[in-house]
């Protein structure tokens, strides 16, 4: 506190913006068309084509998975990208500012608000995700039981355990986390877009290119790098593109999870920490436009 | 010198134009202070720097030269805007939240909380009238209710200073006399008013004080009754006069090398007039 017992950092302040943002978030349409149709492929993924139990559950987690990295990805842009224009237009951003409400801590708070809006989102889709894979499980573990009733019971014992490794393994949980990582990111680099951005439109057709330049940049760097012909001007516009724009493939680590491959735990923390690295890299650019933009 | 409650202070602003080697100069050079119980009335016409001066005081906007401070302290600060209130023109506000809840939001940014946050809340909804409509969410509020909700957000934090800017526009005639004496009542309360407004029969009303701006430069400053006061000329206003006794005032005037320059009944104003007749068709319409 300083002497006019004004506070330079008050989680109270920010508590306050961090849950009216939310309010605000949880009262558009958008966020439930995109929860309804997220739930929608999780779901019908349930109805999809039975081959062989292992077959089953590698497309429902890979549908759902998908879905969930995709919808995600997608509310965190389209939340984000709408807050600092919709207050400027409807003059509350005045209000707020006009407040002894720092600029840092009016950032951190809309900001906030999106992470808990995304940690709700994937919860309610995890949530289902786990509800359709159980389901799933328990369908196929009473019908091989049936199938298999005159078999041996160490041999009745060892096809029931593979269908249960083949279903719910804890990697599921680290993908998960790493889809609410990713879309934090998002949410981060859209709102430093959004400091200088005029529009909502102009911020969400910025972002939709930086998704596919994210996606993209690693197999091309990749590629070139690979290339011992590629020159100094090759190998300094890649490393351009590489720190302006985060590696979103990094984050792509569902086909292992569906397949089954175990994720070390060395590289969920190392991504984990590389999400949450970029987030913070983003709010401090944010907040080093937004300090003293003219409103 | 720290005793006025708003400083500027040879502040200028230059607004470059995007895509363009050119520059636009909303303020030039502008110095002015207002006292601490003042009502001061920054007029002008549309694009004449009144808003970007008010952004200035608040730290909304950054002098391109110059400063300014409020009760001594540097706008920039944000520790500054402690004893500021602000309502900007036609806000909209939250429309998800009702009026309490608004002014709970306003509080806790303000670091207020619990009893003292709900007390305050009732007293300001108690002062701009909104009481019976605090549960209300504001999208379903009128544009007058608006503005009062927006004048107790403002207040929130019992400021020493409250900036309005255009607080009457696009309100009725009911409404504007409303938020009028709220100002009044803010004044009364020994509350610092600063706002900006072209509507000039009512900052006559109201102002102790008004600067003109035109093109960003301030053309007239002072007192009102220094500004509109005309110095040889006196008002004289009689009730039940007898035509023989205002002959009588005119002759003594004559003898004593006066001159009457008019004569006439004073007219009800326009506003009066129409608070009266719809003032009365409400109270018909409740019986």
């Amino acid at each position: 506190m300083n002497s006019s017992g004004h506070r330079a950092f008050s989680p109270g302040r920010i508590a306050a913006i961090t849950a009216n943002t939310l309010t605000e978030l949880t009262r558009l349409k958008v966020f439930y068309v995109l929860l309804f149709f997220a739930l929608l492929l999780i779901g019908s993924s349930i109805f999809m084509a039975r081959l062989t139990f292992q077959q089953e559950f590698q497309v429902l987690k890979d549908i759902a998975l998908g879905a969930m990295s995709i919808f995600t990805s997608l509310l965190a842009v389209l939340a984000t990208a709408r807050l600092i224009p919709q207050d400027r237009e409807d003059r509350t951003i005045y209000t707020i500012l006009a407040k002894p409400v720092p600029r840092s801590e009016y950032l951190l708070g809309k900001l906030l608000g999106v992470i808990l809006l995304l940690a709700l989102s994937v919860t309610i889709m995890g949530a289902v995700f786990l509800v359709v894979l159980n389901l799933r499980e328990h369908a196929v573990l009473n019908e091989t039981a049936s199938q298999m009733s005159g078999a041996p019971p160490a041999q009745i014992a060892e096809a029931l355990a593979a269908i249960r490794a083949s279903a719910f393994n804890v990697n599921l949980l680290s993908g998960i986390a790493i889809i609410f990582v990713k879309a934090c990111l998002l949410a981060s680099l859209t709102l430093f877009v959004s400091t200088f951005a005029t529009t909502t439109i102009f911020t969400t057709i910025v972002m939709v290119c930086v998704y596919f330049i994210g996606h993209l940049q690693g197999i091309a760097r990749e590629y070139w790098l690979q290339n011992n012909s590629a020159g100094w001007l090759t190998k300094t516009f890649l490393g351009l593109v590489t720190l302006l724009f985060p590696d979103l493939q990094l984050f792509n680590l569902t086909d292992d999870i569906v397949v089954g491959t175990a994720i070390p735990s060395a590289l969920f923390a190392k991504t984990v920490t590389l999400g949450f690295f970029y987030s913070g890299f983003y709010l401090l650019l944010s907040w080093a436009v937004f300090y003293r933009k003219e409103l | 010198m720290t005793d006025s409650a708003v400083a500027v202070l040879g502040v200028t602003k230059v607004f470059p134009v995007p895509w363009q080697r050119r520059c636009v100069t909303a303020v030039r050079d502008l110095n002015l202070r207002v006292s601490p119980g003042q009502i001061y009335g920054l007029l002008g016409p549309n694009g004449s720097g009144k808003s970007t001066t008010l952004k200035i005081i608040l730290g909304l906007v950054s002098p391109t030269r110059g400063k300014t401070e409020i009760f001594g302290r540097d706008s920039i600060e944000v520790a500054s805007r402690e004893s500021v209130g602000f309502l900007p023109e036609s806000p909209y506000f939250y429309k998800y939240l009702s009026g309490a809840e608004t002014l709970r939001f306003y509080g806790k940014l303000c670091g207020l909380r619990g009893a003292r946050l709900r007390s305050r809340v009732d007293e300001l909804l108690d002062l701009v009238g909104l009481t019976s409509a605090r549960d209300r969410r504001l999208g379903g509020y009128s544009k007058g209710m608006l503005q009062r909700i927006g004048l107790a957000q403002a207040l929130v934090q019992e400021p020493k200073l409250v900036v309005l800017d255009e607080p009457t526009a696009g309100v009725d005639p009911a409404g504007a006399r409303e938020i009028r004496d709220l100002i009044l009542e803010l004044k009364r309360r020994g509350i610092t008013v600063l706002l900006s407004s072209h509507l000039l029969e009512q900052v006559q009303e109201i102002c102790d004080r008004v600067g003109i701006l035109a093109n960003g430069v301030l053309v007239r400053e002072g007192a009102l009754d220094d500004l509109l006061g005309i110095e040889n000329q006196t008002d004289l206003l009689l009730e039940n006069a007898s035509p023989e006794l205002v002959k009588e005032i005119e002759a003594l005037a004559q003898t004593s090398g006066a001159r009457v320059i008019a004569r006439g009944r004073p007219r009800t104003s326009l506003e009066r007039l129409f608070l009266e007749a719809t003032e009365s068709k409400d109270e018909a319409t409740d019986e």
